[in-house]
């Protein structure tokens, strides 16, 4: 057996093995590779900075645990930037498996750093079901759809929603999704409906559809996976965990080219030896 | 009359949605309103069938110790757990420290993200073996594959500036123009097959 045929035969534990090893590495030995911010993200970033002090952001919560490595590190920048900004924020989610995360971003963000007050500059109404059929009745009547908020309070008693009952009274709609129900649902439901602000977040798997709605206008802006969220991180000022995981993508991505290259050699070399 | 009945409740219910679309006046929007709360409703009922659905079809494995059926042991009693986590607490589940989000940082959390994180593990290995430029078509696939896979991490930037500028380009272009397509069709399709249901053509949903 030659070298062409011992690695066209290469054993798949030996790939996995080296994913592995191109992956942790770099988070024991960071390169500190720069970020470039795309037009995606940016354009979101300067929406939120366009908004007025006090707008109200309402976040959607569409994803789970599976998707919350590349997902929450945006989740968290999106809130200092809203925080820093006076925002308020109104959270809310199509994926119940979600709850939490949400939860733990706000106290992470908006107690944690910010010390802002719940019921007066943020508050989260947990998991909606309905879909399609929530988001239409949500940007009619936000009070009848959240009635309550995670906690049981009353939404008559909590004082930011005293302005704050349909779509109009809405600055920004931010979608962190990664699947059904979720961006694609807020694009056809609600913002075909009642316009306005709507940007998302997506995993990477799933941003190359957005691009063609991002170029109509019905998204103001979109982070793209891990890398989107190392971006927001950047725009924001706040390494943290996307940042972290740029290295390891970088060189994870490498090996993949690498692989690439080198199964389409052995694919040549020996069509070439049959021939 | 089995047959029948649920053909007119989808042409009727089918017919009424068409309009609300274009008749957003009273009384057809509040009745198309107290429609939309009926399903809300029975979409949240779907839920607490799917519980009872999932402990009835493993607890049927259990049973007949079905292959692998200690799995289900194991799904029924994180269920369970999870479950009691969750209620005991009340609305205090939700709270920092609780046992639910202990469970649910601490076992859900990395094991649905690990589950995830395996897939750059077989991207990897299907590369290797299945990526080939055997043709011209497959040949610009993978160009544009390695072009995006550089243009999205820091290195690529290291390498070239110009990677980003030219993965966003591939984005914004030919993927927009393509993904477009297939929604359009996609789309026609869905709007077609609607047609089908409400006209009592199609009737495999039936089955």
């Amino acid at each position: 057996m030659d070298f062409i045929e011992k690695i066209g035969r290469l054993d798949r534990r030996i790939i996995f093995l080296t994913v592995a090893l191109a992956v942790i590495l770099p988070l024991f030995f960071p390169l500190g590779l720069p970020i470039e911010v795309t037009p995606p993200v940016q354009q979101l970033y300067d929406v939120i900075e366009g908004l007025s002090e006090g707008s109200v952001v309402m976040m959607s919560i569409d994803y789970d645990p599976s998707g919350a490595p590349e997902l929450q590190p945006a989740t968290l920048s999106i809130l200092r930037h809203c925080f820093r900004r006076d925002l308020k924020v109104l959270m809310l989610g199509l994926w119940a498996p979600g709850v939490p995360l949400g939860v733990q971003a706000l106290d992470e963000v908006g107690v944690g750093e910010f010390n802002r007050e719940y019921g007066v500059d943020f508050v989260n109404f947990g998991y909606k079901p309905g879909g399609a059929v929530t988001l239409v009745n949500l940007g009619r009547d936000i009070h009848d759809v959240c009635r309550q908020d995670i906690y049981g309070t009353s939404v008559e008693e909590l004082p930011m929603m005293d302005d704050v009952k349909a779509a109009n009274d809405i600055g920004l709609v931010l979608s962190m999704s990664m699947g059904v129900p979720g961006s694609d649902q807020w694009i056809w439901y609600y913002h075909a409906r009642y316009q306005g602000n709507l940007a998302t977040a997506q995993t990477a798997i799933g941003a190359p559809r957005y691009y063609q709605y991002l170029q109509t206008g019905q998204l103001v802006g979109l982070v793209g996976g891990m890398k989107g969220s190392a971006e927001y991180e950047r725009l924001v000022d706040h390494m943290g965990l996307a940042t972290t995981g740029m290295d390891s993508q970088s060189v994870a991505h490498l090996l993949i080219i690498g692989f690439v290259i080198l199964g389409n050699i052995v694919y040549w070399a020996e069509k070439r030896r049959k021939a | 009359m089995r047959l029948q009945i649920p053909l007119a409740i989808i042409l009727i219910m089918g017919l009424f949605t068409i309009v609300t679309s274009f008749v957003p006046a009273k009384p057809i929007a509040d009745l198309n309103q107290t429609f939309r709360n009926w399903y809300i409703g029975i979409i949240t009922f779907f839920i607490f069938l799917g519980t009872f659905n999932l402990v009835r079809v493993n607890g049927e494995r259990i049973k007949t110790k079905a292959r692998d059926w200690q799995y289900s042991i194991i799904l029924i009693a994180a269920l369970g757990v999870m479950l009691f986590a969750g209620f005991f607490k009340g609305r205090a589940s939700l709270d920092e420290g609780s046992p639910f989000m202990y469970l649910y940082f601490n076992v859900q959390f990395p094991l649905e993200a690990t589950m995830y994180s395996l897939l750059a593990f077989f991207v990897t290995s299907a590369s290797f073996r299945a990526f080939r430029a055997r043709n011209t078509q497959a040949l610009v696939l993978l160009l544009a594959a390695v072009l995006i896979m550089l243009g999205r991490v820091p290195v690529g930037t290291s390498i070239w500036k110009g990677f980003p500028d030219v993965t966003e380009w591939i984005m914004s272009y030919p993927n927009a123009a393509a993904k477009r397509g297939i929604r359009l069709g996609i789309d026609l399709g869905l709007i077609s097959m609607a047609l089908r249901m409400i006209l009592g053509i199609e009737r495999s949903y039936m089955q």
